[in-house]
C-alpha cells in the first residue's frame, strides 16, 4: 500500500516539469559555471574554455593550459556579465588552474572542500557534464549538458606511454563524449547535483587511436616529485590554499635523461614495431644472470606492467635506477615465472 | 546464491528506497546487472606480434590492432574464454588472462577462431569459473537496456569492470550476425559482454561493419553510438565446434552480384567463380536470385540477410529465374574460401579517347593470346562473343569492352570480330589468359590516344539478343563502372568557360582547410584523358613538396599524359588511416576539373606513404586502379580481387632495406588474392626513392594499366 502510494507520488513528480530532477540540477549547475576566454585560436589550440565558480567572490577552477597565458583573460558569467579575470595559480601535477574574476560578489558556487569529502563515485553512476565545448555558448547562454555514466575509475596509464596527459592520478572515464575543444575545466556532477570532478582536455589513447573522455575527480590526491622531494597534492587543498594566496605549486617534473639501472639482459634484435621481448642472452655476472634469466625467456611483465615489445621494455627500464629491485614475469614454456632482479650501476660507456 | 538474494532485495526494495528518485533505482539496477556478470569478465594482455614498419605507417595510429589490454568473457567453467578477434589481428606471441578473484595471470592459448563473427576462443588452465547466462534469442527487444562491460581501462580485474550504458538499437545487423547498441563500444571493451538489465548476457562486443569482413573493420565507428555485439546464445551454440579446435568461416556461394545497388534491384548473378559452390551447383551468370532457403528475396540485401549468418559447410537452397524458367538448386554446401576472381586477358593495349565503334589496337603483347590469334597493332576489334552469348556483340570503346570482359574469368574462349588495318575483316578465337603481372616493353604501335575524349561517342546499333538487353538495362545504375559517358560533356562546358590551370598548383581543400599540391603538365589537352598519380609522401620531409617530386615526375607527366596530386599529411610520423578521407576528397575535387582516365588512377608512395597507398586502394576500390609502393610492408591481409574493380600492384623493395623481407611479403600475399603484381627488388637500394630503371618500369606500368 505504502509502496503504491510512493510510486504514484513519483509519477506525479515526474509529470511536473519544474520538478524534473535533471532540469533542477542543470539550472543550479549552470548558475555556477563560467565561460573563459584567453589566448589561442591557432594550430588547433582554441581560445576558449570552461570554469567552475568555487567561491562567492569569483574564484574559478579551470584546466591549466595556454588559454591562460594572457593578461587579457576574460570570463562570461551566467548572468551575461563580461568580466576581467586574473590567473592566480597553476598546479601542473593536477593540470588545474585557479583564476579570479575581478569585481564580483555573492556568486553561486560549488564548495570544493565539501565535495572532496564525499566518497568516490562508482562505475555505472549517472553523471551530467557541463562544458562550453566548441564555444557554443557566450554571455548568459547555458553550457552544453551531456548525460552518461562513469565508465571506470582508473589511472590514465601514462607510464605505458599511451596517454599524453600531465595529470597522472586516477580519473573518471566517462561514456559520454564530453572532452571536446573548450570543454576542459567543465563540471562533472552527479544526478543529485554534487560536484564530482573537473572535465579534462581532449586526450588521445595513441595505442588504440581512440579519444578518451575523462574528468579529474574532485577528491584527486596524488603523490608527485617536487624537484628532489616527494609531496602530496590534492585538488581540494589547491583550491582552498589557492584562494588564500598560500598555494605553492610543484616544480615541473624534470625528465630523467638516464638509461636507468643496469640489468644485463640482451634482447633479440628489435626488427619490427612489436618485436616480442625475448631474452637472447644475459651478460655473465650481471643481475640478469644472477637472477637466472635464460635465453628464450619471454618478458611479459615488469612490476605488473605489461611489456608489449622490445621498445616498451627499454622505455620501462629507462625509468629505473641502480639499486632498485624489479619483478619480472617471464614466459618459459607454458608457464609464467617470476624473476626478481636487483639493478646495478650502469658502467660509463667509452 | 547470496548475490541472488541481495539482488532480489534490491529490486523489490528500490522503488520504496528511492522515494522520488527513479534515477537512483535505475542506476543501482544497472550496476547490479553489471555486478552479476563482472566475475566472468576477464582481462587479456598480449605481447609481441606481427610487427610493422619501423616508425609506423597509416595502420600504426589509424587501425593499430589491439596492442593494449583487452577484454574477454568466460564461456565454460573449465577455462574457455571468448573474445573479439580484434585483439589478435597482430598474432601476438604471448597471451595472458587475468581472472577476477584469482591471483596472478594465466597463459592462454588460441583454440579456434570464428572468422564470420570475428571472435576468438581462448583456453586457460583453470576450473570452476563462473559462466554467465545468455538472453535467449526471442527475449532480445529493441529498446531494452544494454550495458557494455570492459576490462581494458583498469589493469586490476578485482575492480569493477568499465561500464557504459545504452540500449539495444537493432537486431539482425551485419547481415543477420549482430545486435546493435548505442552503448559506447571501443577497444576499451571489445571482447567484453553486452549485458541486459537482468544480468544475463546479450552478446559479445565486436567491431563490425556491414561492408567489411576483417578483424578490425568497424573500428572506425568506435564510441559513435553505433556498435555491435554477436548474440551470446549464438556463441554458446557454436562453442562445441570452437572447443574442438574448428575454425569457422563465413559460408560463400562464389557469385558476384551485378551492380552495387543492394536495395532497389534484384540480385542478378554477374560472375560465378569456377569451382565454387555456385558453379558446381549449376548457377549461371545472368540468373536472377528470387528465393533463398524458400524465402523470397527482392534485392541483394534480402539475400545477404539470409546468407550472412551461414557458415562454410552449411547448406542452402537457391531459387533463380533464368529467362522464363524458375530453377531451385538444393543442398548447396557453402564454401569457406572461394578462389578470387581472375581477370581475363586478351593481350592488347587499346587506343584511348576514341569515339568510334569498337576498339583500335595500339599494340599487342608479345606471346599473348591476341598475338597467337594473329591480331596486330592497327586492327580494330568490332564485336566480341563471350561464353553464354548467342552471337557476337558490338560495343563502343575501351571501357565497354572492359566491362564485358569483366563478366568472364580468365581461361574462357573468346571470339573477336575485327577490321584489319587494310579494311578487311578478320575474326579470331582465343583463350583468354590471366592479366599479367609485368608491364611489357612497348612494341612499336599506334598512338596511345585518338585525342577525341570529348567527342560524342558512337553507340552500337541495338541489335542485341534479349538476354543482353536485360543486362544492359541496369548498366547505368552500376556506380562502380568507370567513366560515365555523360561526364566528358560536363567537363567540356567547364573547359570552354575557362582554360584549365596547368603547371604546379598549390591548393587548399575547401572542405577541410588542408593543403595539397597538384601538377598538370603544360601539354594538357582536355581531349586526352590523363592518368592520375596520387603521390603519398613518406614520413620524413622528403617528397612532401611538389617541386621536389616534379623534378623527377614533371617530364613523365608531360610525355605520358599524367596529372599528379600531392596531398600532405598533418601527422609528423606519417599517414593516419583517418586521413584517407581527405585524400579521396582531394581526388574527387580534381576529377571533374580535368579529363581523367579512370583506368589509370594510381596511389603511389614510399615508406608510410606506400602503406597509405595500400590502405587507400583497398578502401576506395571504386576509384583506385593501381598501387605503386616502395619500401612499404603490407600491413594487413589484402582483400580479394573483384571483377568490376580492377586493381594492379607495383611493389618495390630495396635489398638493403632492413624491412626488405616484410616488403617482399606483399608479392605472394597479393598474388594469392589474384591481383597482378609487378615486383622489383633493387639490390643496392635502401630507403631512398626508386633507381632510374625501376622508375622507368613504373612509368610503363602506369601507361599499360588499361591493358585488356
Amino acid at each position: 500500500m505504502k509502496i503504491r502510494a510512493t510510486i504514484a507520488l513519483v509519477f506525479l513528480a515526474a509529470a511536473a516539469p519544474a520538478q524534473d530532477r535533471y532540469a533542477t540540477i542543470a539550472q543550479a549547475t549552470n548558475a555556477r559555471m563560467v565561460k573563459v576566454f584567453g589566448s589561442g585560436g591557432f594550430r588547433g589550440v582554441v581560445a576558449y574554455g570552461t570554469g567552475i565558480v568555487v567561491s562567492p567572490d569569483g574564484y574559478v577552477l579551470t584546466a591549466a593550459g595556454s588559454l591562460l597565458d594572457t593578461p587579457e583573460l576574460r570570463v562570461h558569467l551566467p548572468d551575461g556579465r563580461r568580466c576581467s579575470a586574473k590567473l592566480v595559480v597553476i598546479e601542473p601535477a593536477l593540470d588545474a588552474a585557479l583564476i579570479k574574476v575581478e569585481m564580483v560578489e555573492d556568486l553561486p558556487f560549488f564548495d570544493v572542500a565539501a565535495a572532496a569529502a564525499r566518497p568516490l563515485a562508482l562505475p555505472g553512476t549517472w553523471i551530467l557534464g557541463f562544458t562550453n565545448c566548441f564555444e557554443i555558448a557566450t554571455r548568459d547562454e547555458a553550457m552544453s549538458v551531456q548525460r552518461g555514466v562513469i565508465q571506470a575509475y582508473t589511472r590514465l596509464p601514462l607510464q605505458r606511454g599511451i596517454f599524453e596527459a600531465p595529470y597522472t592520478g586516477e580519473v573518471y572515464v566517462l561514456d559520454a563524449v564530453t572532452n571536446n575543444p573548450g570543454a576542459a575545466g567543465g563540471a562533472l556532477v552527479s544526478r543529485s547535483g554534487t560536484l564530482l570532478g573537473l572535465i579534462g582536455k581532449e586526450l588521445r589513447n595513441a595505442a588504440a587511436d581512440t579519444w578518451v573522455n575523462y574528468a579529474v575527480p574532485v577528491q584527486a590526491r596524488i603523490e608527485v616529485r617536487d624537484g628532489e622531494a616527494k609531496r602530496i597534492v590534492s585538488l581540494a587543498e589547491f583550491v582552498s590554499l589557492g584562494m588564500r594566496g598560500q598555494y605553492k605549486p610543484t616544480a615541473k617534473p624534470e625528465k630523467s635523461a638516464g638509461d636507468g639501472g643496469y640489468h644485463g639482459i640482451v634482447l633479440v634484435p628489435n626488427v619490427v614495431e612489436r618485436t616480442p621481448p625475448y631474452v637472447e642472452e644475459t651478460v655473465p655476472g650481471s643481475p640478469a644472470a644472477a637472477a637466472g634469466l635464460r635465453p628464450d625467456d619471454l618478458i611479459v611483465y615488469v612490476d605488473g606492467e605489461p611489456v608489449i615489445s622490445v621498445a616498451a621494455f627499454r622505455a620501462i627500464m629507462s625509468r629505473t635506477h641502480a639499486g632498485q629491485v624489479i619483478k619480472l614475469e617471464v614466459r618459459r614454456g607454458d608457464r609464467l615465472e617470476p624473476v626478481e632482479l636487483k639493478l646495478g650501476e650502469r658502467k660509463p660507456q667509452k | 546464491m547470496r548475490r541472488y538474494v541481495w539482488l532480489g532485495l534490491l529490486l523489490t526494495a528500490s522503488p520504496a528506497l528511492a522515494q522520488p528518485d527513479l534515477d537512483a533505482a535505475n542506476e543501482q539496477w544497472l550496476q547490479a546487472a553489471a555486478g552479476k556478470v563482472a566475475p566472468s569478465v576477464v582481462l587479456i594482455e598480449t605481447t609481441g606480434g606481427r610487427g610493422r614498419a619501423g616508425t609506423g605507417g597509416p595502420t600504426d595510429s589509424g587501425i593499430r590492432k589491439g596492442t593494449g589490454p583487452t577484454t574477454g568473457l568466460v564461456v565454460a567453467a573449465d577455462g574457455y574464454v571468448i573474445t573479439s578477434s580484434f585483439n589478435f589481428a597482430d598474432k601476438p606471441t604471448a597471451i595472458t588472462v587475468s581472472v577476477p578473484g584469482r591471483p596472478g595471470r594465466l597463459v592462454a592459448k588460441v583454440v579456434a577462431i570464428d572468422h564470420s563473427r570475428m571472435l576468438t576462443l581462448l583456453k586457460i588452465e583453470a576450473t570452476g569459473l563462473p559462466v554467465p547466462e545468455a538472453v535467449p534469442p526471442g527475449d532480445v527487444r529493441i529498446g531494452q537496456w544494454a550495458i557494455a562491460l570492459g576490462r581494458a581501462l583498469d589493469p586490476l580485474p578485482d575492480h569493477p569492470p568499465s561500464m557504459s550504458v545504452g540500449i539495444i538499437s537493432a537486431v539482425n545487423r551485419i547481415w543477420g550476425r549482430c545486435l546493435q547498441t548505442d552503448a559506447k563500444v571501443s577497444p576499451v571493451n571489445y571482447g567484453g559482454p553486452l549485458v541486459a538489465a537482468d544480468g544475463r548476457v546479450l552478446g559479445i562486443l565486436v567491431p563490425a561493419s556491414p561492408s567489411g569482413d576483417g578483424e578490425t573493420s568497424g573500428f572506425e565507428w568506435y564510441d559513435s553510438g553505433i556498435s555491435f555485439a554477436v548474440p551470446f546464445h549464438h556463441v554458446l551454440a557454436v562453442l562445441p565446434q570452437l572447443k574442438a579446435g574448428k575454425d569457422l568461416k563465413r559460408g560463400l556461394l562464389g557469385i558476384t552480384p551485378k551492380g552495387s545497388d543492394q536495395f532497389s534491384v534484384a540480385l542478378t548473378v554477374n560472375t560465378v567463380t569456377p569451382e565454387s559452390t555456385a558453379a558446381r551447383g549449376g548457377i549461371k551468370p545472368g540468373d536472377v536470385v528470387i528465393a533463398v532457403d524458400g524465402q523470397p528475396v527482392a534485392n541483394q540485401a534480402q539475400a545477404y540477410h539470409i546468407l550472412g549468418p551461414k557458415y562454410a559447410g552449411d547448406k542452402v537452397a537457391i531459387t533463380v529465374k533464368r529467362g522464363d524458367e524458375e530453377k531451385t538448386f538444393r543442398d548447396l554446401e557453402l564454401m569457406g574460401n572461394v578462389p578470387p576472381y581472375r581477370h581475363p586477358f586478351l593481350g592488347i593495349l587499346p587506343v584511348r579517347d576514341d569515339p568510334e565503334l569498337g576498339v583500335a589496337i595500339r599494340s599487342v603483347y608479345p606471346g599473348s593470346p591476341a598475338e597467337k590469334a594473329g591480331l596486330q597493332a592497327g586492327d580494330r576489334i568490332m564485336k566480341v562473343k563471350l561464353p553464354g552469348m548467342a552471337k557476337a556483340r558490338a560495343f563502343s570503346g575501351r571501357d565497354q569492352l572492359r566491362e564485358m570482359l569483366d563478366t568472364v574469368p580468365a581461361g574462357v574462349e573468346i571470339q573477336l570480330e575485327c577490321t584489319a588495318g587494310d579494311g578487311k575483316s578478320k575474326s579470331a578465337t582465343l583463350t583468354a589468359g590471366l592479366l599479367p603481372d609485368d608491364a611489357p616493353v612497348l612494341v612499336s604501335g599506334g598512338d596511345a590516344t585518338a585525342r577525341k575524349a570529348l567527342a560524342p561517342r558512337k553507340q552500337p546499333a541495338p541489335d542485341l539478343p534479349d538476354l543482353l538487353k536485360g543486362k544492359d538495362k541496369d548498366k547505368g545504375k552500376a556506380k562502380d563502372k568507370a567513366p560515365k559517358k555523360e561526364e566528358p560533356k560536363a567537363e567540356e562546358k567547364k573547359a570552354a568557360a575557362k582554360p584549365p590551370e596547368t603547371g604546379l598548383l598549390q591548393r587548399t581543400s575547401p572542405a577541410r582547410d588542408r593543403e595539397y599540391w597538384m601538377y598538370v603538365p603544360p601539354t594538357y589537352d582536355p581531349n586526352v584523358a590523363h592518368g592520375v598519380v596520387i603521390w603519398l609522401h613518406g614520413s620524413t620531409a622528403v617528397g612532401r613538396e611538389g617541386k621536389d617530386v616534379m623534378e623527377i615526375w614533371g617530364p613523365v607527366c608531360a610525355s605520358n599524359n599524367l596529372i599528379m596530386i600531392g596531398p600532405k599529411s598533418t601527422s609528423a610520423t606519417g599517414w593516419l588511416a583517418s586521413e584517407a578521407e581527405f585524400v579521396i576528397e582531394t581526388l574527387q575535387e580534381v576529377l571533374p576539373q580535368y579529363t581523367v582516365d579512370r583506368q589509370r588512377i594510381v596511389a603511389h608512395g614510399m615508406g608510410t606513404g606506400g602503406q597509405m597507398a595500400y590502405y587507400l586502394a583497398f578502401n576506395s576500390r571504386d576509384l583506385i586502379r593501381g598501387v605503386a609502393t616502395s619500401g612499404a610492408p603490407l600491413a594487413s591481409t589484402p582483400k580479394d580481387n573483384v571483377a568490376g574493380q580492377r586493381l594492379s600492384f607495383f611493389v618495390v623493395a630495396g635489398g638493403k632495406d632492413p624491412l626488405a623481407k616484410d616488403i617482399a611479403g606483399a608479392k605472394p600475399a597479393l598474388t594469392e588474392k589474384r591481383f597482378p603484381v609487378c615486383f622489383r627488388e633493387v639490390p643496392d637500394m635502401g630507403k631512398e626513392y626508386l633507381d632510374r630503371a625501376t622508375f622507368e618500369d613504373l612509368v610503363r606500368w602506369i601507361e599499360t594499366l588499361d591493358r585488356l
